[in-house]
């Protein structure tokens, strides 16, 4: 689990904001609900198929993002494969090399393979 | 809701150092132990904060007020991944949106909710391409820059961008770049958006062509790059979360406006107040919400966001699902034509013996506007004109009416199809694949069942 660590040190930071924020909240009385408070909502590997990889996936993505936008996908494995260098290339993800890669990309490509299109589906079927 | 943190800190460590890293950074869940801090005590504690609290498995004990110290509720077994729409519970938002992310929150209106001929707030959708930023507390101060290759650099506060310049309003499509992404096949990369990621609404501002001219736009201008405050994802305080832009003629265009006001109200935060761009008929991520600054630029803009396959469409078609060559495609400019069906909706049941069905839609077509709307219940074979109206001004959506007949009883599917003004139709298929999933416009369709 090496690849979780490298999050460390920007994980450490953020915390110590969240720390400040904290000890400034704990001080007034919780104020009324606005957009800024929005939380978006918990997610853990457990909400996903369960599968070798899947702990290592869930946190090599949702360092910056929700796995529910990984779970919307269905790619083969040269898809996920260039989604993981275009993350690294261009959106900050740390570079996901080695044993590290094929375990998450092992994951993705057993669990979201690509599938029927979800676009328009027969709202009588399961009735 | 944060939830189910496993145990102490302390703990995690002792057991398994490397796991405890995993979980106090990642918040990993576990099935059977949920003591620390879980349920009520959590509850109360993001409360008092006034929202979540990231990382607070990583307190140390001291810190943690000692009535927030609850005893561990029952085990429960992990809830179940759930199934069918999620639906958004966001203030001042419909909770009939459906999220398609939480993080970026991302969520798009389901056709039937787009019935209304101006989308009301509560009902626009909503995408963000990072964290969403705090809100401004004092809006008229709000500032933006319009810097580059102009000959007076312009700093203006939303106070002065009220007093100094004429605002109009107008009522203007926006439109997610993806929006019809989940039509392709196969799958695009990207939010699976149906129709739900476009909306029309009256929006109040200035004229961005009378700030360039204000400004004096250089000959040396050939693109802008446009910057919000809302931070970028990875919280990396240096990237902005996403930077586009337009060649300087669609810049230049006198429908752009620097908004301010949504249905004559001050533009909420999360749909970028109290300043954002709104530059329509093209993808919306050129819209920048919270709005900073407009960079007028000598070239091609090379913002997180530009090049590459992002918000692009491949020159040659290629094979749907092969390695794209970067090479081979351009941006995507004016949104396709889309016509839907937004009453009745999809799924409706009729009475038995409906034969007379009355229809109402929606259909715009980015830069150009649209000239015929026809409506089929027969899957295409035949066809029914519908009655379009006319935009109330460029860039307004175009309401349709019409009425089929229904020869029986049964199931049947409603098909839309609109027609632009260059004579471009939708097509029944979402077609020249490339692998975000831009340009996806087929006819739209609503299944009723008669009796």
């Amino acid at each position: 689990m090496r690849y979780l660590q490298k999050f460390a040190a920007v994980r450490f930071a953020r915390r110590l904001v969240v720390f400040g924020i904290l000890t400034i909240g704990l001080a007034l009385s919780a104020g009324p609900a606005s957009a800024q408070q929005f939380t978006p909502r918990d997610e853990s590997p457990e909400d996903y198929p369960a599968g070798a990889g899947r702990d290592d996936a869930f946190y090599a993505c949702t360092a910056c993002h929700g796995f529910k936008l990984v779970a919307q996908q269905g790619q083969n494995r040269r898809q996920w494969d260039d989604t993981i260098n275009w993350m690294a290339e261009k959106h900050n993800m740390p570079k996901l090399e080695g044993k590290d890669r094929e375990t998450v990309l092992n994951y993705l490509e057993a669990t979201y393979p690509p599938r029927a299109p979800g676009g328009w589906q027969n709202p009588f079927l399961n009735r | 809701m944060l939830g189910r943190i496993e145990r102490s800190i302390d703990e995690l460590y002792r057991d398994d150092a490397e796991r405890a890293d995993a979980v106090a950074f990642g918040r990993e869940t576990g099935a059977s132990r949920r003591g620390f801090l879980g349920g009520a005590g959590l509850a109360a504690m993001s409360a008092a904060v006034g929202g979540a609290i990231p990382f607070v498995a990583n307190m140390p004990g001291g810190l943690i007020p000692a009535a927030l110290a609850q005893s561990a509720p029952p085990a429960q077994a992990p809830a179940a991944a759930p199934k069918g729409p999620q639906y958004l519970k966001f203030p001042g938002k419909s909770d009939k949106l459906v999220v398609l992310g939480d993080k970026p929150l991302v969520a798009e209106t389901p056709e039937h909710l787009l019935d209304d001929a101006t989308t009301p707030t509560d009902k626009l959708f909503v995408r963000n391409n990072g964290q969403i930023p705090d809100e401004a507390k004092d809006p008229d101060k709000w500032k933006i820059t319009i810097d580059g290759e102009v000959n007076n650099k312009l700093e203006l506060t939303l106070g002065e961008l009220k007093s100094k310049y004429k605002a109009i309003t107008r009522r203007l499509v926006l439109e997610c770049g993806g929006n019809g992404r989940s039509f392709f096949t196969p799958q695009a990369r990207g939010n699976q958006w149906t129709n739900g990621g476009a909306g029309c609404s009256e929006w109040t501002g200035v004229r961005l062509a009378d700030l360039l001219k204000a400004a004096g736009v250089k000959p040396s201008a050939v693109f802008s790059g446009h910057y919000g405050a809302d931070p970028h994802l990875s919280g990396d305080a240096s990237k902005p979360s996403i930077s586009r832009g337009v060649p300087i003629k669609k810049l230049m265009d006198e429908n752009n406006l620097v908004v301010w006001a949504l249905n004559g109200q001050p533009l909420p935060h999360i749909h970028g107040g109290p300043v954002r761009l709104l530059i329509p008929g093209w993808p919306g991520s050129v819209s920048n919400k919270w709005l900073t600054r407009i960079w007028l630029r000598d070239k091609v803009h090379d913002g997180p966001g530009m090049g590459q396959f992002s918000y692009r469409v491949a020159i040659k078609p290629m094979v749907p699902g092969d390695k794209p060559d970067e090479k081979n495609f351009r941006d995507l400019e004016s949104m396709p034509v889309r016509s839907i069906i937004t009453s009745p909706a999809n799924g409706a049941k009729l009475p038995a013996g409906t034969k007379d069905v009355k229809l109402r839609g929606a259909a715009w077509a980015g830069d150009n506007t649209v000239k015929q709307v026809d409506v089929s219940t027969d899957f295409g074979a035949t066809w029914t004109r519908a009655t379009v109206e006319g935009p109330k001004n460029k860039y307004d959506w175009q309401r349709w009416t019409a009425s089929v007949r229904l020869p029986s009883d049964g199931y049947f599917e409603i098909w839309t199809r609109g027609t632009d003004s260059k004579g471009t139709m939708q097509p029944h298929l979402a077609g020249f694949w490339n692998p975000q999933g831009y340009g996806g416009n087929p006819m739209h369709r609503v299944a009723v069942l008669v009796g």
